[in-house]
This record gives structure tokens, sequence and C-alpha cells, in this order.
């Protein structure tokens, strides 16, 4: 009996030992990261408290710059019949991972487009949010940024300016870039929650905010008048996407949701001062990823409801439209070497499906022509990751239509061209 | 004796195909041993680590998709460069995936903020001091012979 006493004594003033060197310890390495003469303590190493604090912190960028040389239609500056050079993108990012479940990231992008961007470019910030992971068990997690995220619209929207990120230069027409400014990103918030299973991993973000539309080449998009002298404006709009991948990407499967709205920024004077729009979309997405082969398909449907739109010959009186869009594209990438890939992709998109050959459209009395309502594309590229940080890529499209041109390469709407040709070449590096 | 025996043609014919079956054998588990890719840890990670593999993939860990280890620690993912010949069949032979496969959501969790991407190093030997320095990390050596 005394000696089980004597030895739960031991165990107890053995444990109290410990546990005051151990507090003295965390206390004098704590006196030491503070203290000014930190050189006084033999045991402090400057590196190891700053190490860890380090490997928290991630730093990472791209650029890209393109040459495109084309027929009929302009694409990036002036590229018909000529060389333009007009498309360069630069980013950077920094992340900090600061509590195991506290992060920070920002993102500073520099843009160059052709002439929506003019030739000295743009530079937005691209992302900028803090990272919440609220919940987490074994399978998965549930948490939520704040500040401006990027958008999961689709399989490539979320990283649409890193070039090494999506198999050819153009991305998909249902990807275009008049409405970039619509789907880029959005100031407000994404809820997420990730689940994995044997059978896959599940994984949802749901975006709710503001997106920042004052942007002339969306607002030309949607009106076709190059006098528009106001800015779209943003509601609030909620985006979401559900993402399933087996095998960790072999297989996946993803549908996305978006309901964006949208008001109008101008003088009391402005005929367009009332334009209020509402678009409701979809996309389903499906993608496989062998060791050699990769298919993608995906498939979008947009309800877009522009509402007042000032009457061209009724001063003062308005008109709704509702046209709903389809976007749809087959993808087929095949590498030849690791580092080599050829991709091919049947590619539409069409302004309306109530008129899908613009039949209807080319009615109007401006004489704009019906090729304006839709473009069919088919691309042929080659891929060469010659580094794992440099990237090399050509390739060719053969188009037929023009909805998707910018109106500020190709500001003649009438002499736009309906059968064209693309040659792009693009270097890119990552980090 | 012997060596009439040898000489005695069938029993050189099976004396042979035995041999040259000793032979296949060694060659093979020497083949498999020399080349054989493991995953390591930080000295202090062991036993988080065989408990992290009876509850998930690897393949998820390389994915960033498990990011904390049982014990709650973040976990720390190095790997070699994806063009490395070591990196390409671990990829393949330990996590059943392919090398763009990781690459592909690496680039998603860098470019949106979302996540970090492994830390890259260039080599085996620089692997093995980064992972013996840093606590909470994983990573993979070919365990055979020296390298580069």
């Amino acid at each position: 009996m005394v000696s089980l006493m004597n030895k739960f004594t031991l165990t107890g003033l053995t444990f109290l030992c410990c546990l005051l060197l151990s507090i003295t310890h965390v206390a004098a390495a704590e006196n030491a990261s503070t203290a000014s003469n930190t050189l006084e303590n033999d045991d402090f190493k400057w590196s190891d408290y700053k190490k860890p604090w380090m490997d928290d912190v991630q730093i990472h960028g791209f650029l890209s710059q393109g040459l495109f040389s084309t027929t009929g239609n302009n694409v990036y500056g002036k590229s018909k019949d000529s060389v333009s050079a007009g498309s360069t993108e630069i980013g950077l990012n920094i992340s900090y991972q600061a509590l195991n479940n506290v992060s920070f990231a920002i993102q500073g992008l520099y843009r160059r487009a052709g002439e929506s961007t003019g030739s000295e470019g743009k530079v937005s910030l691209d992302f900028a949010f803090i990272d919440y992971t609220f919940f987490r068990h074994q399978a998965g997690r549930f948490g939520v940024r704040a500040g401006r995220v990027k958008n999961p619209w689709g399989l490539y929207n979320e990283t649409r300016d890193v070039a090494a990120t999506h198999p050819t230069i153009f991305l998909p027409l249902a990807y275009y870039e008049r409405s970039r400014a619509l789907y880029v990103s959005m100031d407000g918030g994404q809820f997420y929650s990730d689940y994995n299973t044997r059978a896959g991993n599940f994984s949802f973000k749901l975006n709710l905010g503001l997106t920042n539309p004052a942007d002339k080449e969306l607002l030309r998009a949607i009106t076709l008048d190059p006098t528009i002298q106001g800015n779209l404006t943003s509601d609030l709009s909620v985006l979401a996407n559900l993402n399933y991948e087996i095998d960790n990407g072999k297989y996946i499967f993803a549908f996305s949701y978006a309901n964006l709205n949208l008001g109008y920024d101008g003088q009391t004077l402005d005929p367009y001062k009332d334009l209020t729009a509402k678009i409701d979309s979809f996309m389903l997405s499906a993608q496989y990823n062998g060791e050699r082969l990769s298919l993608t398909a995906e498939y979008a449907l947009q309800w877009n409801q522009f509402n007042q739109l000032p009457n061209p010959f009724v001063p003062g009186a308005t008109f709704d439209s509702s046209p709903v869009s389809e976007h749809w594209y087959v993808q087929a990438g095949y590498r030849i070497l690791d580092n080599l890939q050829a991709t091919l992709r049947y590619d539409s998109s069409v302004q309306d499906i109530n008129d899908r050959k613009g039949v209807d459209f080319s009615q109007n009395p401006f004489s704009l022509p019906a090729h304006l309502m839709f473009t069919r594309d088919i691309v042929f590229g080659m891929r060469w990751d010659i580094t794992p940080a440099w990237m090399l890529r050509a390739e060719y499209h053969r188009v037929h239509g023009s909805s998707t041109v910018s109106a500020f390469d190709n500001p003649n709407l009438i002499q736009q061209a309906e059968d064209w040709n693309i040659y792009a070449l693009q270097l890119a590096y990552q980090f | 004796m012997d060596s009439s025996l040898f000489h005695t043609p069938s029993i050189h014919k099976k004396q042979r195909i035995f041999c040259s079956f000793v032979c296949a054998c060694l060659f093979t588990l020497s083949s498999h041993s020399a080349y054989a890719l493991e995953v390591i840890t930080h000295p202090d990670n062991i036993a988080q680590l065989e408990q992290l593999e009876q509850q998930h993939n690897l393949a998820s860990v390389f994915a960033m998709r498990t990011l904390y280890w049982p014990n709650g620690e973040r976990i720390r993912v190095i790997v070699l460069p994806d063009n490395n010949v070591i990196h390409q069949r671990f990829v393949k032979e330990n996590l059943h995936l392919f090398p763009h496969q990781l690459r592909r959501t690496w680039n998603r969790l860098t470019y949106t903020g979302t996540g970090q991407a492994p830390n890259t190093v260039d080599s085996i030997a620089e692997m093995q001091e980064l992972v013996n320095q840093t606590k909470n990390s994983i990573g993979y050596i070919d365990n055979g012979e020296p390298h580069e």
C-alpha cells in the first residue's frame, strides 16, 4: 500500500517536474524570440522560429504571351491579314496558411486583351480573401471564404487566365471573352464543403455576392450599341458548383449554376438608364483523364432577361428581350509523349436557341448579318511542355460565325466575316 | 563423381534450368528491391503515418485532399518535379495516378488561392534532408540504388 502511494507520489512529482520544465522551456523560448538580446541565449536559433512561418507562405505566378494571325475577323488586336501580339497575362499570388484552419490568399493580374483593354493593358485584383475552415472531420470539411473569390463555373473558369491550366490557347466558346467580366470573380463570400468517400470526392462551392460587370465589352455585347456611355452594375448574384471526381480526377462530373443580376449606371438622360439584366444559367461538365487520352464535354444553357432596352425608333419607349443562349463542345486530347499533347475540339455557340441561324435577327433594320448570332469552331492544337515551368503551343481554328468576337477589335459589325481562320502561338511560364 | 554427374547431359540440362530459374528469381527480387519506392516522413510522424495509411488513401494526401495527420496537424507534402522519372513512377505505381492529374489539382489550388501546392525539391537527397528537417512532412524516396 505504502509502496503504491510512493509510486503514485513519485509519478505525480515527476509529471509536475516535467510540466514545470516544459513551461519554463516554452517561456524561455518565447522570451528568446521577443527579447532584443537573443544572441546571449546559446540554444536560440533564429532559423528555428523563422522557418515554420516561411513554410506556410507560398508565392506563385504565371505569364503568357500570344501571337495571332487571322483572316476575316480580328482577335486580340489587329490580327486580320497581319500578326497581333495583343494578348498578355501576368499573375502573381501569395498565400499564407496562418493557422491549421485559417489562411489568406491574394492574386494580382495584369491583362492585355486587344482593344478591349487597350495596348497598355489593365491591372486588377483577381482574388483576395480570408479562408476559415470551421468544421472538419476525417472525410471532409466545411468552410467559408470572405472577400473576392473566383467563380467555379464549369471546368476552366476559375483558372481561365492561367494558360497552362487549359488545353488550348482559346478557351471553349462557353467561356468566351465577351462575358468574362460576368463570370470571372465575385465580391462577397464562398461557402465550401468537401466530402471524400471511397467512391469519389465531392466538392461543393456556393458563391454569393456582387460581380464586377463594369466592362464595356459585356455592355456592347448586350446592347450592340457603340455609343453607349454608362456602365453595368451588379446586384446580388449567386453561383454554385457541385463537382464529383472519381480516382482523383480520372473521371470528373460537374454541375454549375449561376443567377446573375445586373443594373445600369448612367446619366439621367441616358436612354439605357432603366436597363436591367437577369441571367440564369447552368453548365454540365464531364471529363475523362487517362494516361494518354483525355475526353471533355461541356454543355451550357443560359436564359437571359434584358429589360427596358431603349427602342431605337420610338424615343422614350423601351422593349424587353429574352434570348436563350446555348454553348457546348466536345474535345479530345492525346498525349503523344508525356510533354506533348494534341487536342481536337468541336465547339458550338448560339445566341438564341429560338433563332439558331440568326434568320429572325437578320430582319433587323440595321442590316446586321445573321452570323452575329452563332459560332461554330473546329480547333486543332498542339501543346509542348518544354519543362514543368515553360509551355509552348500552337493551334488552328476554322470558324463559322462571329457571335463571340470582340466588338472592340471588330467595330464594324456589318463587315464581320462569316467564315474565317485563326492561327495562334503562345508561350507561357508558371511557377 | 560429381564432375561426371555434372557432365551427364540430362543433369546438365536440369541444372541449367534450375540455375536460370534461381537467377531469374534473384533478378526479379533484386530489381524489385533496388527500384522500390517508399513513402517517408519526419521521424516524429512514423506512428502517425501508419494510422494515416489505414484511414486514407495516400493518393488523396498527395492530391492535397487529405490535409491533416490523424493528430490534427497539417500535412506538409514534398514532391519531385513533374518531369522527374522517380516522381512519375511514384505517382503511377504507388498512388495509381498520372502526374498530369496531380498537376491539374495543384494548379487549381494554387491559382484560385483555395489551397497550397506541395513543396518541390530537385533531388532525392534534398527530399530526404527536407523531410528530416520538416515536422509533419511526407515525401518519397527510391530506397534502392544511389541517386544523382
